[in-house]
C-alpha cells in the first residue's frame, strides 16, 4: 500500500516526539489503543491558562499512526483547549489521505487528544477542590 | 441427531455419513462447532477433535469420488468447510473470538477501553522493544527487552485462566461478560504481539553468536 507523501513526511520527521512529565498539575495524558492492530499511542498535553502550549507523543505503531498522531500534536499546539477538542478524525484522513484501511489510525488520535483534554480537565478540578 | 438421507444411518456430522460413506449437502453457515458434533464450549478435548478431524475427512476424501464429478464436488467443498472448523476451533484463542461473535457479544474493535493502566504497561513494553530491535546482539538493551518474557508469559496465562472463567459456563447473548472476555482477549493479542517480537529478537540473538 502507498502512503502519502504527508504520511512519509510525518512518519520520517515525527513532529513533537518524546514525554512530558505526567504527574506535573498543567500536563494531561491520555494513551489509546487500537486492539485489531496493536497500536498503541500517548499523547500528552500542557497546558497553560487555556492554552495548549506543548504537545507531544510516542505511538508504536504503523505509518498512518505515527502520522496522524503527529499532526495531532502540530494542531493542537498553541489552540486553547475547547478549540482542540473538536478536532474530529475525519480533518485527519483529509489532511493526510489516508485510505479506508487507515482511518481508524485517525480516529485513535482523535481519542488521544481527548484522552489527554479529560485527563487534564480531571486533573484541574481536582486541584480546585483541593 | 439427524439422520443420513442415503442409508438412514445416525449422523455423527452434517458434512457426511460413515456408514455409506456419502458427502452430503451442508449449509455453508453451520456452526464449527455442529460440523464436528459438538456441543459449542470454550474447554474442549483437543485430542477429540483432531480424531473427529481425521475420522470425517477420511469419509469425505475427495479422492474416493474421482468418478463422480458432483459428489466428488461436494466433498471438496465439505473437506473445506472441515478444515475451515478446525482452524477455528483448535486454537484456544480463535475458539474463544468465534463463541464471541455466536454469542453475539462485541468485535475486537468494539471494546476500546482498555484500563489505563495496561496502556502504559503496553507502552513501556513497546519503548523496551524498541530500543532492543535498534541495538545489538548482547548489548544491555537486548538483555532488558529477554527480561520482560516471564512476566508477560505470566501474565498470558493469567488472562487465559480469566477468559476461560468468563465463557465456562457459556454466557448469555448480550451479557456483560461478553465485553469483558473480548478486552481480555484484546490484552491477550498486545500481550502476544510482544512476545512474537522477543522471539524474533531472541532468533537474532542466536543467529549473532
Amino acid at each position: 500500500m502507498a502512503y502519502s507523501d504527508k504520511v512519509v513526511d510525518h512518519y520520517n520527521n515525527p513532529r513533537n516526539v518524546g514525554s512530558l512529565d505526567k504527574d506535573s498539575e498543567n500536563v494531561g495524558t491520555g494513551v489509546v489503543g487500537a486492539p485489531e492492530c496493536g497500536d498503541v499511542m500517548k499523547l500528552q498535553i500542557e497546558v497553560e491558562g487555556d492554552t495548549i502550549v506543548d504537545a507531544k507523543f510516542k505511538t508504536f505503531g504503523c505509518g498512518s499512526a505515527i502520522a496522524s498522531s503527529s499532526l495531532a500534536t502540530e494542531w493542537i499546539k498553541g489552540k486553547k483547549v475547547d478549540e482542540a477538542l473538536e478536532i474530529t478524525n475525519t480533518e485527519i484522513v483529509e489532511e493526510l489521505s489516508l485510505p479506508p484501511v487507515k482511518i481508524h489510525c485517525s480516529v485513535l488520535a482523535e481519542d488521544a487528544i481527548k484522552s489527554a483534554i479529560a485527563d487534564y480537565k480531571q486533573k484541574s478540578s481536582d486541584g480546585d477542590e483541593a | 441427531m439427524a439422520s443420513c438421507p442415503h442409508c438412514g444411518a445416525e449422523l455423527e456430522t452434517p458434512l457426511g455419513c460413515g456408514a455409506c460413506l456419502s458427502p452430503l449437502e451442508v449449509e455453508t453457515s453451520v456452526d464449527p462447532f455442529a460440523l464436528f458434533g459438538l456441543t459449542p464450549s470454550f474447554s474442549i478435548d483437543g485430542e477429540e477433535l483432531r480424531t473427529r478431524h481425521l475420522k470425517y475427512s477420511r469419509w469425505i476424501h475427495p479422492d474416493y469420488f474421482a468418478a463422480d464429478p458432483e459428489l466428488r464436488a461436494l466433498a471438496e467443498i465439505n473437506t473445506g468447510l472441515l478444515n475451515g472448523a478446525l482452524e477455528s476451533l483448535e486454537e484456544p484463542l480463535r475458539r474463544a473470538d468465534h463463541l464471541l461473535k455466536v454469542r453475539g457479544g462485541p468485535s475486537e474493535s468494539e471494546v476500546k477501553d482498555m484500563p489505563q493502566a495496561f496502556l502504559m504497561e503496553v507502552l513501556e513494553w513497546s519503548e523496551v522493544l524498541d530500543e532492543a530491535r535498534a541495538a545489538e546482539a548482547g548489548t544491555p538493551p537486548r538483555e532488558a527487552a529477554f527480561k520482560l518474557k516471564p512476566s508477560l508469559d505470566e501474565e498470558r496465562t493469567a488472562r487465559i485462566q480469566t477468559i476461560t472463567g468468563l465463557l465456562e459456563p457459556l454466557p448469555e447473548s448480550g451479557s456483560e461478560a461478553l465485553t469483558t472476555a473480548r478486552r481480555e482477549l484484546n490484552a491477550v493479542r498486545y500481550l502476544d504481539r510482544a512476545l512474537r517480537e522477543l522471539e524474533s529478537l531472541r532468533l537474532a540473538e542466536a543467529e549473532a553468536r
